[in-house]
């Protein structure tokens, strides 16, 4: 069998995924903090400040990457959820729920940060933009998942059915962005750009690479950690997680699990 | 076969509603209630309501409509009768479409027919009221649709009230923004076609899409 | 017009969420741990007394 296929097959065993999370969560935090230091220090720093918006458009290095992410992570929980409906596989299950929570995070700076960044630029702290409100609509989808997941006893049909609700939003996100985008020429008349009408310079764009990258990575921790959670909790009856919990070590690369141990003995 | 089982459906729903009349009445009183409350909080004046009216109404109706969203699977999911619908040899989102139908038919048609009044109480100008009912008449249904699908996710769930409207308002905000709007053009004069097209073309696809999204969701609340 | 407390109030957004999205699945973890091993913890103490291998009718938790 190809080592990769093998691999693939062997997540989906909890104890191997938990051994899997709990070495490679932190080095994705660890790896997202060093290239967010970078990120951080050029956007505060050694970008020079627009000529239009002053030092206030340095919020954009926080306020995009995390737009960005507020919506990736929703399409992946969506297809984590599609896969896990179709295929029931658990793990996908558990990796579906458990984008619920950063989304929601990312979202939340986001709508803070657009807010805080608008204040200055527009004069108020809200304001009934196509992009904001689309994005408070979100951060209401993200909560109704997370609700739904528990509000549900049994976790298997309780990850399927907040993975079905995400799916549902996530065909009609779309549909909700275009009416917002349509109410809103129709109530507010233009659009009011964030960025005004300054086009960014080559200057100002490594540093929001770095942000970009680094959100990426810092999700993946906690995507790691919060799955590992999640299928402690779901496991909890099982042997491996007693034997772990009593702080017999992990077993790390020692243990060989039943496939690997086969292929050995074969001659 | 699919015929049969919708007439049965529709027959053995229109039974229950009659040995129940009164609670065909009760969505209306509550968009009633909501007028009421809104004219009190605005001050009765004609001039201020005439503005808010046809918006007003609309929040109305789809509070209403959400209220209303308890009854559509929990009256079946509690006698059983949701387990005999999975079981049965005719599709379950053909069982759930039907439902939703009867669901609508019940519980916002007496709303359509009570907003004509309820827009006297705003002072709603009447050159809006062609354009709201027809804003309505394609919304409501769409409404019901999409309020099935989370209907069916919560279903078998005790208390999941305020679950239920979270669930929901996100996905009903494109049709009140559609609605809403057709009767805000109207208002200012201009042609509501192109909202009314949409919440059409919402509506048809939701006919398709809506039933068999709930039926999944069925099968995921009583597996 | 100074705009550092606006820029100083982002990005202290920022890191308080990212913090808390970092803590809450670790408190989740420890939690999980823990409440597993008191588990671990009672099913000995409710074995150890008799040691018989005899079908008892505690079943294992």
């Amino acid at each position: 069998m190809h080592p990769l296929v093998r691999w693939f097959h062997q997540l989906g065993s909890p104890p191997y995924f938990d051994r899997f999370a709990a070495r490679w969560a932190p080095v994705s935090y660890v790896l997202a903090l060093v290239v967010m230091a970078y990120g951080l220090w050029a956007a505060l720093f050694q970008v020079p400040a627009d000529y239009q918006q002053g030092d206030s458009f340095r919020i954009l290095y926080i306020h995009v990457p995390s737009a960005w992410m507020s919506l990736f992570v929703f399409g992946l929980m969506a297809f984590y959820a599609a896969i896990a409906l179709i295929w029931r596989i658990k793990l996908c299950e558990i990796l579906a729920m458990a984008c619920a929570a950063p989304g929601a995070a990312f979202t939340l700076i986001t709508l803070a940060t657009g807010s805080i960044w608008g204040k200055p630029m527009w004069g108020t702290w809200w304001d009934w933009d196509p992009r904001l409100t689309t994005e408070l609509i979100l951060l209401f989808l993200y909560f109704g998942v997370i609700g739904l997941y528990n509000a549900i006893e049994d976790r298997r049909a309780a990850a399927r059915a907040a993975g079905l609700l995400a799916i549902v939003g996530v065909a009609l996100l779309p549909v909700i962005r275009y009416s917002v985008v349509w109410w809103n020429s129709l109530h507010q008349g233009q659009t009011i750009s964030l960025m005004g009408g300054s086009k960014m310079d080559d200057s100002m764009l490594p540093p929001l690479f770095a942000m970009i990258v680094a959100t990426k990575l810092w999700f993946i921790g906690s995507l790691l950690a919060r799955a590992r959670a999640d299928n402690l909790r779901r496991e909890a009856g099982k042997d491996w997680v007693l034997r772990l919990s009593q702080g017999t070590p992990s077993q790390g690369r020692q243990s060989k699990d039943t496939l690997t141990q086969v292929k050995d003995r074969a001659p | 076969m699919m015929r049969q089982a919708a007439m049965a459906l529709v027959v053995r729903d229109i039974r229950l509603l009659w040995r129940r009349r009164g609670d065909a009445l009760q969505p209306a009183l509550f968009a009633l209630l909501v007028v009421v409350l809104f004219a009190l909080a605005l001050g009765g004046e004609a001039r201020a309501l005439e503005r808010v009216a046809a918006p007003v109404l609309w929040v109305a109706v789809l509070l209403a409509g959400l209220l209303a969203l308890d009854t559509l699977f929990r009256g079946d999911a509690e006698d059983g009768s949701l387990e005999q619908w999975m079981l049965a040899p005719v599709p379950l989102s053909w069982l759930v479409l039907v439902r939703t139908f009867m669901h609508w038919a019940t519980t916002a048609l007496p709303l359509l027919v009570a907003t004509p009044l309820l827009g006297e109480l705003l002072h709603l100008p009447r050159a809006q009221l062609p354009v709201l009912l027809a804003s309505l008449a394609l919304g409501t249904p769409l409404l019901s649709l999409l309020g099935a699908v989370v209907a069916a996710l919560t279903v078998g769930m005790r208390r999941s009230g305020i679950l239920v409207a979270l669930l929901a308002l996100p996905l009903y905000v494109p049709v009140l923004v559609f609605g809403a709007g057709a009767v805000a053009l109207a208002a200012q004069g201009q042609d509501a076609l192109a909202p009314l097209l949409y919440l059409g073309a919402g509506l048809v696809l939701a006919l398709v899409l809506a039933p068999l999204a709930a039926a999944a969701a069925i099968r995921i609340a009583l597996s | 017009m100074s705009y550092q407390n606006y820029v100083i109030a982002a990005y202290a957004v920022f890191f308080v969420v990212l913090a808390w999205d970092f803590v809450a699945p670790r408190i989740g973890i420890a939690r999980e741990l823990r409440a597993a091993k008191l588990r671990a913890a009672r099913k000995q103490a409710r074995t150890a007394p008799d040691g018989s291998n005899e079908l008892s009718r505690q079943t294992a938790e």
